[in-house]
């Protein structure tokens, strides 16, 4: 079957009920996504289809219809996104591996709403866990993302 | 002479005929009879689904979900904050829609997600969670709160739509709602025909 992963037309050998994760990983050697429970319950392996963010882990790569966007993919010509680029500025990561899954979340939300209150942030990042407790700066880094995309930076 | 009588008689016909129109209109349509001891046992089938946590967690009037039934010790609110959506759309908020996680199948992990097509909350008007039967039953009956919808319709839409027949087929460790989708949809129509009496 063959898969469009960040512009990339892909062609892997699986079975169609493989989850798509394991096909980005294994098959396909994109490694932004992380695995981290299997059940769709931790948000680590969070990529987009056509712009709805998916948790990987659980979609079988057979269901899949559209583009995927991984976090391999989010920059543009070697700049970041302006997500990524207030991840760095707020130093949001301790550990760093829910971090895939927490940013394609928070650019998943900024697409639909350019300046999400704390409500708007919550609603939207439920799904994500991070161990380490760093959402104080997960929101403050959405904010400053909020900031940075309406800038055009 | 005959001519003004003639017409004087025409036009009290005429204003009569007006008068019995006008009264038929205003008059509410004769009720069906309605059948108690038929229907109110297959009321109770259809309610036996309806109330069943299959179908109930995601017929709620406060916009989140629930996690309930056998498999919980006991009813929570769906976790990671999950909402119907701020939007009154049903399917989620924007970077945690329902199908960010809810796919076209089950997941054939134990406590993976359950999947159906269009997996989404019901509008908050159709409430079920935690309601009595007879509310249940009230509900159902009336077009402003069942999707505007006759008992036909609500019929075949339990018996025909793919999220609703999700309820029988809910994936490991999940007990379905009880009997099936078409036998659901034969007492609906036998409750229907019995007048659909309510407890």
């Amino acid at each position: 079957m063959r898969l469009t992963v960040n512009g990339n037309a892909i062609d892997i050998d699986a079975d169609p009920d493989m989850p798509l994760l394991w096909a980005l990983r294994d098959l396909a050697g994109v490694l932004g996504p992380k695995f981290g429970c299997g059940i769709a319950a931790c948000g680590a392996c969070t990529v987009h289809i056509d712009g709805t963010p998916v948790r990987s882990c659980a979609l079988p790569v057979g269901e899949v219809d559209g583009d995927i966007l991984t976090i391999d993919g989010l920059a543009t010509d070697g700049k970041l996104h302006p997500v990524q680029q207030a991840w760095l500025e707020e130093q949001v990561a301790q550990c760093g591996y829910c971090q895939a899954g927490q940013i394609m979340s928070a650019v998943a939300l900024l697409d639909e709403i350019a300046n999400p209150t704390d409500e708007d942030i919550d609603n939207a990042m439920g799904g994500n866990l991070c161990r380490c407790g760093t959402y104080p700066r997960i929101r403050s880094a959405i904010k400053r993302a909020a900031a940075l995309k309406t800038a055009g930076i | 002479m005959r001519g003004p009588a003639l017409v004087a008689a025409s036009i009290m016909l005429v204003v009569a005929a007006a008068a019995i129109a006008h009264s038929q209109e205003t008059q509410p349509a004769p009720a069906l009879a309605v059948d108690t001891a038929t229907g109110l046992p297959e009321w109770e089938k259809v309610y036996a689904v309806f109330s069943h946590p299959r179908c109930a967690n995601c017929h709620v009037d406060d916009n989140r979900p629930r996690w309930s039934g056998p498999e919980f010790p006991m009813a929570k609110v769906h976790g990671f904050n999950v909402q119907g959506g701020a939007d009154g759309s049903g399917f989620g908020n924007p970077g945690l829609r329902c199908t960010t996680c809810h796919f076209a199948t089950n997941s054939p992990m134990r406590h993976g997600p359950p999947g159906a097509e269009s997996w989404h909350l019901a509008p908050p008007e159709m409430v079920w969670f935690g309601k009595s039967s007879a509310e249940i039953c009230a509900q159902t009956k009336d077009p402003e709160r069942n999707g505007d919808r006759t008992l036909e319709e609500i019929a075949t839409h339990v018996r025909d739509d793919g999220l609703v027949g999700w309820g029988w087929d809910p994936g490991p460790g999940r007990q379905p709602a009880p009997g099936s989708a078409e036998q659901t949809f034969l007492a609906i129509q036998r409750w229907a025909a019995a007048g659909a009496p309510c407890p």
